[in-house]
């Protein structure tokens, strides 16, 4: 492993003073689980200065706002939003989607920052192959073993997926997330965070957080009344891996009337993948058992997978087809 | 990887899908090749020219007629354009076959066009002619190829090889030769130039 130097700052501020220093040489080091695999395997593109932001007082909280709505500090651990009642209450569908996430020990240590931001887990990058997100310029993922951990919706330059399973959960209830940056605080929606394979700083990434910015928090809004709302992740092994395919669903339902839709895909593509032809599918439908056959036939159209993982597709649009019959069962 | 300011393109199996059959009837005519036609009009076309001597126009104009352009070219090429770098197509084919091509694919984006006739020969003085007529330094230019000997080409020239990965198990085999880059469709291209100029410093 490379030497490496820890920075401990106690703000923000003083953090993003730091990486701004180091440029794309630093990395933000909260739980670890990502960063110090990357540094253990060796990889070319892991940081030399870890600026460590568990310190920081302000990033680590689960709170009511005034609207109704949640906040949660990027810090907070991903074991202590699966415990958290007010979570349970209000978001039932994220604290199941985050229990799905790796294993009980790694959510104990892992944060809900560093779950939204790893990096992607294709085994040619971890393996230290010179991939495009690793100082090299051939994604061997496109021409390799592609089964599991590469899209199966196109790519641009690296195939991998996207691998988090929060962003996933938390993009059916509108979250918005806030980045600290040198210039002051910036507001997106999760799907603008989480946009895909792009290049920022010099680098293929899938979010959009530049070298000396830090997400800071992630808000919910106040659940909408009648909103239903399932998570459901398949996977090679049966616990403990990331998603082969995963949905999360919401339907805003009145009087058995779909006032509302979000269809979002996990581990298919390089980013969350809203499904915004279902979702307006199933606007203004009756909810019922009918629905899920034609949702599937218009689902994933521009699919483009790669030669070993078509079954993502597959798997996609069953787990479409079982959602809606498990939020139609809620009745 | 310097900043790449020029690309040279090879046409078959880089801006289109030819027909293997065309090239293959060359090689049966003209030195009594046997056996079936390669799948790969790519491979097809580089064993040709491995065999030496003269080819025959006609039948390389009728590979032209017959490849189906691919539909990725025109949006990468124009968007490359737009970025400043110098498009140039250096081929082995004929004037007439390439002067087809050209015609039929986008008459307007190529800043150069050197083939076989032009460049007076084939495999590498094509490359060294368009480097050549564009004041390109090898350094700064990409080759896009499928083949093994696309790549060994480039390398003799000096230029980066961009490994065009149209078939998966192939391009694995490929990967091999240590190519410079390689991407699976041209709309990657002006995303690698970028990505490259990020790298160097350069906004």
């Amino acid at each position: 492993m490379k030497k490496i130097s820890i920075y401990r700052p106690t703000t923000v501020d003083e953090a993003i003073q730091i990486l701004s220093q180091h440029g794309t040489e630093a990395g933000v080091y909260a739980g670890g689980t990502d960063l110090l695999i990357r540094l253990k395997n060796r990889l070319q593109q892991a940081p030399t200065y870890l600026v460590d932001i568990k310190k920081i007082d302000n990033l680590r909280y689960i709170k009511e706002d005034a609207q109704g709505g949640v906040r949660i500090g990027t810090a907070t651990k991903l074991a202590e939003m699966a415990d958290s009642d007010l979570l349970k209450k209000r978001y039932p569908m994220l604290v199941e989607a985050i229990h799905m996430i790796s294993s009980p020990e790694l959510r104990n240590v892992s944060t809900l920052g560093g779950d939204l931001l790893q990096e992607v887990w294709c085994q040619y990058l971890r393996g230290g192959y010179a991939c495009w997100r690793n100082g090299g310029h051939l994604c061997y993922g496109a021409i390799g073993d592609n089964s599991y951990y590469h899209s199966a919706m196109g790519g641009r330059l690296c195939y991998a997926v996207y691998p988090g399973d929060a962003a996933v959960a938390l993009i059916p209830f509108d979250a918005m997330v806030k980045l600290a940056t040198p210039a002051g605080t910036k507001e997106l929606t999760l799907e603008q965070l989480v946009p895909g394979d792009l290049l920022v700083d010099g680098r293929i990434q899938s979010h959009v957080v530049r070298f000396n910015e830090i997400l800071t928090e992630v808000s919910l809004p106040a659940p909408k009344p009648g909103v239903r709302a399932s998570f459901e992740k398949l996977r090679p092994r049966g616990v403990w891996d990331f998603a082969m395919a995963s949905l999360a669903l919401s339907l805003q339902v009145r009087d058995n009337t779909i006032e509302d839709a979000r269809v979002v895909f996990g581990g298919i593509a390089g980013r969350p993948l809203r499904e915004r032809a279902v979702e307006n599918f199933l606007k203004g439908k009756t909810l019922s058992a009918e629905l899920g056959e034609p949702a599937v036939s218009i689902a994933l159209a521009n699919a483009a997978p790669l030669k070993y993982n078509s079954t993502k597709i597959d798997m996609a649009k069953g787990l479409l087809a079982s959602g809606l019959a498990k939020l139609h069962g809620n009745n | 990887m310097e900043t790449i300011k020029g690309i040279l393109f090879e046409p078959v199996g880089c801006l289109a899908e030819f027909p293997p059959e065309p090239f293959h009837e060359i090689a049966v005519r003209l030195y009594g090749k046997r056996g079936k036609a390669s799948r790969s009009a790519s491979r097809s076309y580089w064993h040709l020219l491995n065999l030496g001597g003269d080819t025959i126009e006609a039948l390389e104009v009728q590979a032209v007629d017959g490849a189906a352009i691919y539909d990725d070219v025109l949006p990468a090429l124009a968007e490359l354009k737009a970025m400043g770098v110098e498009l140039l197509i250096a081929s082995s084919l004929c004037n007439a076959a390439i002067a087809r091509f050209v015609e039929r694919c986008c008459p307007h984006e190529f800043d150069g066009v050197w083939n076989r006739d032009n460049a007076e020969g084939i495999k590498a003085a094509p490359l060294t002619r368009a480097l050549e007529g564009a004041s390109l330094r090898p350094e700064n230019t990409m080759f896009l190829t499928d083949t093994a000997e696309g790549l060994r080409v480039a390398e003799s020239v000096g230029v980066n090889s961009v490994l065009m990965m149209n078939d998966p198990d192939e391009s694995r085999r490929l990967a091999m030769l240590n190519p410079g880059g390689g991407i699976v469709s041209l709309h990657e291209l002006p995303d690698f130039i970028r990505l490259v100029r990020a790298q160097n410093g350069e906004t």
